[in-house]
């Protein structure tokens, strides 16, 4: 009876998680161009993908992505939890609203913002009477994309912080009171430590989710200006499909596979060790 | 936490409170003004005024691009997932929560080590999958990867499962009942909360889906909203009022799904973390 129940699951799990991942490493030695027949072409693909200056702007592109998205989100969903903690009236209807844009479709959101940042026609623009290239202009497009996705996520680690620091049992910051601890020195003995396991759960999370961006990339600047916000699930996807090199689009997929669970055990193991101390 | 923001003033925390609203809300707002907006009056009128009057040409104009054909693929698409996900997911999660059998443990893990495959990492071998399998730009193509169930679900119905009373149980199967029918009247019942919670997450995540259905369909037969949005957006760059309508289109039924079950929301995404 339990392997009947399993069953449809078991072929889903098979056939749309694990074989894809066997299939990635066996289509990293072939060649295909979406249309035609499969050729093995050895370590080709490998060569030509680890040794590609875009592919190596990428990487970079997306971890400066994740320097800039993580912490700042981060740190106002911190903040915004820390306010919405204090349980004034109309806390719960800010809380509500602020997870919004982060529910909606990020196609949709990125589209909206595009007008929002359009040169000559886009809102920003007609407000302040000035052509600004908010999208096109080198050194403002990375910032610009990281900016859409902060707006995007800040309200959704809002949620993880706030039930992280409602969970912190109040008498031992009654206790640091009564023994004269100040509000700063209460937040960084007693909130910080205790919210160990709720920073662990959003940084990494934050990370893993902040390296796959595809739609808001996609539709904000298509990995441009000169590659300047080609993240890797934007540089697989025009690899793939775009130029119709899947072969090398199987390489780009692998390396962000191992990557990210990279930084999985990583940060994992970085936790483990570095704040395991007791609060009391 | 609660201690340290006492040292700040109501008013100073409901100042920064009612900017972040404004700062959530202004791009919404005015996207959704623009979509109601006649192209004339965006061209040449004040920026960011009322619409004057109020028109819906634009959406009509959506109608003409093929939009409700889209709306109509994402609901069924969703509708199609969210059934299967929630049937495939019950099922699985009964079998490792209740029942004994050898294996049960091992593949236990092995739905579990699913969890750390990324959606982006396996885009590209499904697509040879489907296109081995002659299902490019099907509907099958757009539900099938989803349909079975999902790991995540799974793991969380079986959390919620081993709590409930074993007697509950044991008294439906003295009154002749088999595991179906304990499935179908005492447990999914006595889940309600948790099935609540998947479903919230199941709709959000299938309506917003973009690349999947991106690379796997073409032209307008089986193309989702998000999509459409997509193809409208870089065919009319230039026509922001419709662009802006065809965005309202795609947020709206979220939007009142939100307004709808904001709270179920807040705490599903607490319970469940992931989109």
């Amino acid at each position: 009876m339990g392997y009947a129940l399993l069953a449809p699951s078991l072929f889903g799990v098979v056939t749309f998680l694990l074989l894809p991942m066997l299939v990635v490493g066996w289509l990293s030695v072939h060649r295909w161009d979406l249309l035609g027949p499969v050729e093995y072409v050895g370590l080709d693909n490998w060569r030509s993908v680890l040794t590609d200056p875009s592919f190596a702007t990428s990487l970079l592109v997306t971890a400066l992505f994740i320097v800039i998205v993580v912490p700042t989100q981060s740190l106002l969903g911190l903040a915004a939890a820390a306010m919405l903690a204090r349980s004034l009236p109309g806390s719960g209807f800010f809380r509500t609203l602020y997870v919004l844009p982060w529910i909606c479709s990020p196609l949709a959101i990125a589209v909206l913002w595009r007008w929002i940042l359009a040169p000559t026609d886009g809102a920003v623009s007609r407000l302040l009477g000035e052509r600004i290239e908010w999208l096109t202009d080198p050194d403002l497009a990375l910032p610009v994309v990281s900016a859409v996705t902060i707006w995007t996520n800040v309200g959704y680690v809002t949620l993880f912080f706030l039930a992280g620091i409602l969970a912190i049992p109040t008498d031992i910051q009654d206790a640091a009171r009564t023994d004269g601890a100040n509000a700063w020195q209460r937040f960084r003995r007693i909130t910080l430590p205790m919210l160990r396991p709720t920073l662990f759960f959003v940084l990494v999370t934050g990370v893993i989710s902040a390296a796959q961006v595809f739609d808001t990339v996609y539709a904000l600047t298509a990995g441009g200006p000169q590659g300047r916000t080609d993240l890797i699930a934007h540089r697989i996807y025009a690899e793939a499909f775009g130029a119709a090199a899947v072969g090398r689009a199987a390489v780009m997929a692998a390396v962000l596979f191992v990557l990210l669970v990279g930084v999985t055990i990583a940060q994992h193991s970085y936790f483990r060790r570095r704040i395991t101390y007791d609060v009391v | 936490m609660t201690s340290f923001s006492r040292a700040v003033s109501a008013p100073v925390i409901y100042t920064v409170l009612a900017a972040g609203a404004l700062i959530t809300l202004a791009p919404f707002a005015i996207g959704l003004m623009t979509s109601f907006t006649t192209a004339d009056q965006f061209n040449t009128g004040e920026p960011l005024s009322f619409p004057a009057p109020p028109t819906l040409q634009n959406y009509t104009g959506l109608a003409d691009a093929g939009f409700g054909r889209a709306l109509v693929v994402t609901a069924l698409m969703t509708a199609v997932i969210l059934v299967g996900q929630l049937t495939f997911s019950v099922l699985a999660a009964y079998a490792f929560a209740r029942l004994e059998f050898p294996g049960r443990d091992a593949l236990f893990w092995v739905y579990l080590a699913t969890l750390m495959v990324p959606a982006t990492v396996t885009v590209v071998p499904l697509y040879l999958l489907m296109a081995q399998a002659g299902l490019r730009n099907t509907f099958w193509a757009l539900v099938l990867p989803f349909v079975f169930g999902s790991p995540y679900a799974i793991f969380l119905l079986r959390e919620y499962f081993r709590g409930i009373p074993a007697d509950l149980i044991k008294a439906a199967r003295i009154d002749g009942a088999n595991t179906l029918d304990v499935i179908v009247h005492v447990v999914v019942p006595a889940s309600k909360p948790i099935l609540v919670t998947l479903s919230l997450i199941t709709v959000v995540s299938q309506w917003n889906s973009f690349m999947w259905p991106l690379v796997i369909t073409s032209g307008g037969r089986w193309q989702v909203l998000t999509v459409a949005t997509a193809g409208l957006q870089s065919r009319y760059n230039a026509q922001w009022t419709l662009v802006m309508a065809a965005t309202t289109v795609a947020i709206v039924p979220l939007i009142v799904l939100f307004v709808a079950f904001g709270r179920y929301i807040v705490r599903s995404i607490v319970v469940t973390g992931l989109k």
